[in-house]
């Protein structure tokens, strides 16, 4: 498998080590990742705000650059994903639109033909890869680690882009299942981590936050496992901020999913990443020390 | 007393992505949906789009009432009308820019793109890191594209106004 690879900007900003992760899975999957030469920002939800055609015009291009390459799109974040996914459906079903992108597409040499397939890792990982090769390659098994599987919206919402809702939460699942580890339920597992009004409103982000992480403490989990880069920064760092300005303490180490499937594949994260952590993951460690 | 104004649903339906509010029917489940609404009180997506059908343009738009917002497109998969509250987020935002309503953390994020054709850029140390950590050097955006496409549709006009 081969695809074009979408870094975005959080991940190469802030979260090196989920890339790091990612790129180790797919040399040992046998996944090829091609980097999109020039390619910016997918224009996430802040920029959704201030402009529909701009949004459309600047994720349209990351398409064309994708479709020029003549691969699939693999994305690391769910904001990327929607973006991405929202903007390829859209174009492709919309003639109006699409002409309207197209103009403005012309003007640095590109035209949107809707050639390409937007996928996120885990999706990728489960429907072109297979859960089987996955199982196979896992050396280290998690056995008896309690997860709290944080999904993230926009690897499930809305319905009109995501004609297998479900499937996408359960394909997750499995996959974290797959690493040994149980994939609890609790309350709220569907709902947003608070996020994106980090910026924008933080007092109502760390509350929505925190509504989520007292769900995952009463279910009694190990840790929490995101896949969106996003989730992942508001309920690590958020937990700190929790601790500071709501005296309440969660503690419960994030993991992102890359780096759990990695790990249960024999691979050790390095020192750099496990110090990126702002909870520790001792408890996870020792316990793969132990085993 | 505000102002009425009787046209405010139109313009909202004809935004791109304003559609939804032709077909409300004012049910409620977008904000029983809704963890914002759980918490803040001023945010109640229902009655958002009942201030819109009323013409309420100069309550809605410049406040903070259109950025409370998560975008997590519940009410969307929820609404029995296929109403897209969450949609119709968009859209207002998009009105509110325009009347130089946007917050400090959006215009950063936007300002960012513009500049660096990404919303958050790397530290001097990030870069250095990566090096280090052996992932190569961060991939490079073409700005220049990024900022015909953007001229092109006056997004620089929207971000760089003050209130």
């Amino acid at each position: 498998m081969k695809y074009a690879f979408f870094l975005g900007c959080l991940i190469p900003a802030r979260e090196p080590g989920y890339e790091n992760s990612v790129r180790k899975i797919a040399s040992e999957l046998g996944i090829e990742l091609e980097e999109m030469e020039g390619a910016n920002c997918c224009a996430p939800f802040s920029i959704q705000s201030v402009d529909y055609i701009s949004w459309l015009a600047l994720a349209a291009r990351n398409l064309c650059i994708a479709e020029n390459m003549g691969l699939d799109i693999l994305t690391l974040c769910n904001d990327c994903y929607e973006s991405l996914l929202m903007t390829n459906t859209m174009l492709k079903e919309d003639k109006e639109i699409r002409n309207k992108v197209n103009e403005i597409l012309a003007d640095v040499g590109l035209e949107f033909k809707g050639k390409t397939n937007v996928k996120i890792f885990s999706d990728a990982l489960y429907e072109d890869i297979g859960l089987e090769k996955v199982k196979n390659a896992i050396k280290e098994p998690f056995n008896g680690l309690r997860v709290a599987v944080q999904p993230g919206c926009h690897l499930t919402k809305p319905k009109r882009i995501h004609f297998a809702e479900l499937a996408a939460a359960a394909a997750l699942d499995d996959l974290v299942e797959a690493t040994g580890a149980k994939s609890i339920t609790y309350e709220r597992k569907e709902s947003c981590c608070g996020g994106p009004l980090r910026g924008v409103n933080d007092e109502v982000a760390l509350h929505i936050a925190k509504q989520k992480l007292d769900g995952v403490k009463a279910a009694g989990a190990d840790c929490i496992v995101t896949v969106c880069p996003f989730c992942y920064f508001e309920l690590d760092m958020g937990q700190l901020e929790i601790k500071r300005h709501l005296n309440e303490e969660h503690n419960l180490p994030v993991l992102h999913f890359a780096e759990l499937l990695r790990m249960a594949m024999g691979m050790k994260l390095e020192d750099w990443e496990v110090r990126a952590h702002r909870i520790p993951l001792t408890k996870i460690l020792d316990m793969k020390e132990v085993k | 007393m505000s102002s009425l104004d009787a046209y405010f649903m139109r313009e909202v339906a004809n935004t791109p992505r304003g559609r939804g509010v032709l077909a409300c029917i004012q049910c409620g489940r977008c904000t029983s949906s809704c963890l914002v609404a759980r918490v803040v009180e001023e945010h109640n997506p229902r009655k958002l789009v009942e201030m819109i059908i009323l013409g309420l343009r100069s309550e809605v738009l410049p406040g903070p009432l259109p950025w409370y917002c998560l975008s997590c497109f519940t009410c969307l998969d929820r609404c029995p009308q296929g109403g897209d509250v969450g949609e119709t987020m968009f859209a207002i935002r998009n009105l509110a820019v325009r009347e130089g309503n946007i917050p400090e953390g959006i215009a950063a994020q936007a300002q960012s793109l513009f500049e660096t054709g990404r919303v958050v850029t790397p530290s001097r140390m990030a870069l250095i890191n990566r090096e280090k950590y052996g992932l190569g050097k961060e991939p490079a955006v073409n700005v220049e594209a990024v900022q015909k496409i953007l001229r092109k549709t006056s997004f620089d006009k929207l971000i760089y106004r003050g209130p």
